[in-house]
């Protein structure tokens, strides 16, 4: 793919993306097909500064890992009272890179 | 959506680990014990209790055979008592035989309560807990 579209795709969308991983997707992004482009771009991508409000309010009852599609893990820290209330703590720290890791995951599905 | 196996595997043992030292803490020191040291964060804050609230207090009327009791506790505890059951024996299954089969179920149950009709049941049943616990008031 044309290098000016990859660059304009990072600047668009690299705060969805862990640091380390901008360099791999760039890589990947330049050898991928042009028809790919349209599909590529019209992904969204949840942000992590929102997750981490949702997760201030209702990360007790796991909504947060709802939002970002962990589904099971959500069910699991509404079962157990976030997680007696201490992985509710955690996840705050945690859901940022947990919601970069998720985009990751959506972009690399949509690669193939 | 794709979760590692040891990472899903990290997070079932530790929360079981807890959850048996919780219940052993809770069983040694009775139920008003751990009222007053309840670790709920939206009791402890706003005073009213969330969904799950009361499920420590059904797993140990379960465990002394009073079973009515533990329903109206909280339902959820029940769920979370066969969950920690089960999980112990699968999880050293699945590392004796080096399979993943939990973490196959775990994928299939995410992708069976992702649909929205389940979803919305799931959301619904939570929901009802959830007033029936303030009507309670836990």
């Amino acid at each position: 793919m044309d290098s000016q579209k990859v660059d304009m795709f990072i600047m668009a969308n690299g705060k969805f993306f862990e640091s380390h991983h901008v360099g791999q997707i760039r890589d990947s992004l330049v050898k991928l097909d042009d028809s790919k482009w349209v599909v590529i771009q019209t992904l969204q991508f949840k942000d992590p500064s929102t997750s981490l409000i949702i997760s201030l309010f209702g990360g007790h009852l796991g909504i947060d890992r709802f939002v970002i599609g962990d589904t099971g893990l959500g069910i699991a820290k509404l079962l157990t009272c976030g997680g007696l209330g201490i992985w509710t703590i955690v996840d705050w720290f945690m859901i940022m890179g947990a919601t970069r890791e998720k985009n990751m995951e959506k972009l690399q599905q949509a690669f193939y | 959506m794709a979760i590692v196996r040891k990472q899903l595997y990290r997070i079932l043992i530790t929360s079981c680990i807890v959850g048996y030292v919780w219940v052993y803490f809770n069983l040694k020191f009775g139920y008003s014990e751990s009222y007053k040291h309840s670790f709920c964060l939206m009791k402890n804050i706003t005073n009213v209790p969330c969904p799950s609230c009361g499920s420590t207090r059904a797993v140990i009327s379960f465990i002394h055979g009073d079973f009515l009791q533990s329903l109206y506790w909280n339902p959820m505890g029940l769920i979370i008592l066969s969950i920690m059951i089960v999980l112990p024996p699968w999880l050293i299954y699945d590392y004796a035989t080096r399979k993943e089969s939990l973490l196959n179920f775990y994928s299939k149950f995410e992708a069976i309560i992702r649909r929205r009709r389940v979803a919305i049941v799931a959301i619904v049943l939570v929901l009802l807990n959830w007033i029936w616990n303030i009507y309670k008031g836990l």
